[in-house]
């Protein structure tokens, strides 16, 4: 039990821990600013936790993260509205989840090439598209959605809460959610019971694209710009967070609560570091041993109870 | 003496596996280890082998006392085990597994191949096994794969081979194959230590018993003395259940028609029937192609000709999910594997098969499936702590029992049971048998692949024979062993190979 707790645990010690240490840290300021520092990955890492339960891995968000937001931001240049601007990232987002759904499910090749393998198409392609130049000329208001308050809390946290209520809802309580539990947990099993495996693995990568497209747009929006090499590296701190949360690669685990723990506890980290004085290098290195010793835990915890 | 364990104990967490495990196994003598599901036969075993530590007694080797840490140890002295799962590398040929960690090195760490496969040809032929030195080993049959474990082992110098439940995997051919081979061994004075489940078995090879029940020995002697009714009261310890006994039904409609079913390689020519309220078993060695014609009916490989009815409408299944909603239920027989998602509640897995009854315009209606788990968990008497129990926490028969109540909760009518009754217990088989033949008194119709010709008598209304992709006989009930036997293998000798490869 203690074990199962210990994400959570570890979360409010870091806070307790962060707020004794440092006279800045529960200042309003820091703590939006923790906040919007982490919607990003916050936002990615839902989709990725539906996907890690679907028994998949996608290594392409960053990229996709990145065109989305260029997309975008382009659109907006040219004189689109900015809501229009929004859902162009977003579709965007979408449109490479599918493909990468479609790549997965059609030609049956596992997920960590086929993303692997888009991951670079997609970012090649943004570099092409943007010719290696950020966009710059965006509407003012646009810095809303990164950068705005609504009721006094930041913007993102309103979205981020809509969006993890949504997956919440997604992955306990319809079909889709289910299934994709059931394919990550054994997809033999799954395909055995009937369950139309390919459409609801496709649905899993579209969803996480979606919300990739939607994160590209609030990191753009924060940035003020359309960059072309945004979000490189961002796969594996959005992966981190989903598996600090509890998820397997294995498949068939993974909660948004988990994950939403996770990313929190990644944002805190780093925050905590930039107040102590901690260097940035090293910040990498904590990051890492928390990774494994979150891994660790939760293995051990699964072994004694598969005993 | 070789080996002497005295009140070996192990516990595993809160659970207890083993409280006094006693046994003595002799140069020489085949000595067997019998115990239902549970009782504690493998993990003493992988105490003996060094896989699992013990809490609690004392092992001697040849009188010397001794302890292993890790399976190497216990190699290292000559202790070996064949395991149920094969261990082997499957990319690597037959020789270069049995040589493994151990090869023949030139200068510079070179491996001798040629060496190597001369060695391993001659080791082959002096014990006359069915292989090839040069054989990958992943296109190996169980049989060969246990084979190749086998060479290892005498090539390793073991003095004691384990063998744990060698035969589960096999067909009657294969199982004679091994018992020959198990003799051979002992004949060279090698110490052998044979776990088993099939009672059927015993006589064939035993010299000495040694039984568990709930983790303690609690008989051991010389197996003459003992009749096959004791045995099996020392592992229930209560008296043996009547051998199962079905009354057959007045078969009703005709719920499965297939004519000419055709599969490049594997079926050919396939025609029969299957009535509501029949039992019909499917007999035939490994590799007969039961296994593969149920694949094809499921929608899991498709098929090159042939037609399907199913109730008298013709159905074109190209893919699990026609088939599932065709009513047709596929019980495979590697139910870990295949038939559930052993990480998830129960209740999820009963559901998994007709989601949309409890998910209205998908949205899941929590209620409503936990009423549908908990009247399928009550009629099937499935024994979970609750709806949320996971899957692969249940006993080999409970969870054998949820793929049968996911398939009665999806509405299937034709039922394909492949190896229903392997690696469970003599007490949960009997309970598979009567939900069986429940779901015949309730209209449906079953194919029973299995391998246990007994238990294909005592079941199935009529019993088709498959060899070599074609069925080649239909018994109708009351035929013996000797009857399907000689149906199944004529013409054809023990294949290690799987076909096709």
């Amino acid at each position: 039990m203690i074990q199962r707790l210990l994400p959570s645990l570890s979360l409010v010690i870091l806070f307790v821990g962060l707020s004794l240490a440092s006279p800045y840290f529960l200042t309003k300021t820091n703590l939006a600013s923790v906040v919007r520092q982490t919607a990003v990955i916050n936002v990615m890492a839902l989709g990725m936790t539906m996907v890690i339960i679907a028994g998949g891995i996608d290594l392409s968000v960053g990229a996709i993260l990145a065109m989305a937001g260029l997309l975008g931001t382009m659109a907006m240049e040219r004189g689109y509205p900015i809501p229009a601007g929004i859902a162009i990232g977003i579709l965007v987002g979408l449109f490479w989840g599918l493909i990468n759904g479609l790549l997965i499910t059609r030609l049956n090749i596992a997920p960590f090439i086929v993303t692997l393998g888009t991951l670079g198409i997609v970012r090649g392609l943004t570099l092409i598209i943007s010719n290696g130049l950020p966009v710059h000329r965006i509407p003012q208001e646009f810095s809303y959605l990164g950068e705005g308050n609504l009721l006094g809390v930041p913007f993102v946290l309103w979205i981020l809460v809509v969006c993890a209520a949504v997956t919440h809802f997604l992955l306990e309580h319809t079909r889709l959610g289910r299934y994709a539990f059931a394919i990550g947990s054994n997809p033999e099993a799954a395909l055995y019971a009937g369950i139309p495996v390919a459409f609801h693995t496709t649905a899993v990568y579209a969803i996480c694209g979606l919300l990739t497209g939607l994160a590209g747009m609030i990191e753009a929006s924060r940035l003020m710009t359309g960059q072309p090499t945004a979000g490189q590296g961002y796969e594996l701190q959005v992966i981190a967070a989903v598996v600090i949360g509890g998820g397997s690669l294995r498949g068939g685990e993974g909660s948004v609560i988990g994950t939403l723990i996770g990313a929190f506890i990644m944002g805190l980290l780093s925050n905590g570091s930039d107040l102590l004085g901690i260097s940035p290098y090293l910040q990498q290195a904590i990051i890492g041993a928390v990774i494994i010793l979150a891994v660790t835990v939760d293995e051990l915890r699964k072994r004694k109870l598969a005993r | 003496m070789l080996l002497e364990l005295e009140g070996i104990q192990k516990r595993f967490g809160g659970v207890v596996a083993l409280r006094r495990g006693d046994l003595r196994a002799n140069a020489g003598e085949v000595h067997l280890l019998l115990g239902e599901n549970g009782a504690g036969k493998s993990t003493l075993m992988k105490i003996v082998a060094g896989m699992v530590q013990p809490d609690g007694g004392v092992m001697r080797w040849q009188g010397r006392a001794v302890s292993f840490r890790r399976p190497s140890e216990a190699a290292a002295i000559g202790i070996a085990m064949v395991h149920q799962e094969s261990l082997l590398a499957p990319h690597l040929t037959v020789a270069e597994n049995i040589f493994l960690g151990r090869e023949d090195r030139r200068a510079l760490g070179w491996v001798n191949r040629r060496k190597m496969t001369e060695q391993a040809a001659r080791l082959i032929e002096e014990h006359h096994f069915p292989l090839q030195a040069d054989w990958r080993v992943e296109r190996l049959s169980p049989a060969g794969k246990q084979l190749v474990e086998i060479c290892r082992a005498i090539w390793h110098g073991s003095s004691l081979l384990i063998f744990d439940e060698p035969t589960s995997s096999l067909s009657e051919a294969e199982t004679r194959e091994v018992f020959r081979i198990v003799r051979t061994l002992r004949d060279r004075n090698i110490g052998v230590i044979y776990i088993t489940h099939r009672l059927e078995e015993l006589r064939a090879v035993g010299d000495r018993v040694t039984i568990l029940r709930d983790g303690e020995t609690v008989h051991t002697g010389a197996l003459a003395e003992l009749s096959t009714e004791e045995i099996i009261r020392h592992m229930v310890g209560r008296e043996l259940e009547a051998v199962y006994h079905r009354e057959p039904l007045p078969p009703g409609e005709e719920l499965l028609r297939v004519e000419g079913l055709n599969r490049r390689g594997v079926l050919h020519d396939i025609s029969f029937h299957l009535r509501a309220g029949e039992i019909v078993g499917l007999a035939g060695l490994v590799g007969a192609g039961r296994t593969e014609l149920c694949r094809v009916l499921f929608g899991l490989d498709p098929a090159d000709g042939g037609r399907i009815w199913v109730a008298g409408k013709e159905v074109h299944i190209r893919s699990p999910r026609e088939a599932v909603a065709a009513g047709l239920a596929l019980i495979p027989e590697d139910r870990q594997r295949n038939g559930l998602a052993v990480l998830l509640p129960v209740a999820h897995n009963l559901t998994h098969a007709r989601l949309e009854a409890v998910s209205p315009r998908g949205i899941l209606d929590h209620s409503r499936e936990r009423r549908a788990a908990a009247e399928l968990i009550a009629r099937l008497r499935i024994r979970a702590e609750s709806w949320r129990q996971l899957a692969g926490k249940l006993s080999g028969g409970n969870q054998q029992k949820v793929v049968v109540g996911k398939w009665l909760f999806s509405r299937a009518r034709v039922f394909l049971f492949d190896e229903p009754a392997r690696g469970i217990d003599v007490g949960a088989k009997g309970e598979v048998f009567r939900i069986m033949d429940e779901l015949a008194r309730s209209g449906a119709a079953l194919l029973m692949v299995s391998s246990e010709l007994p238990e294909l008598i005592q079941v199935a209304d009529r019993i088709l024979v498959m060899r070599q992709g074609r069925l080649v006989a239909e018994l109708p009930r009351g035929s013996t062993q000797e009857e399907i036997m000689r149906h199944a293998m004529l013409e054809q000798e023990a294949s290690i190979r799987e076909p096709g490869s």
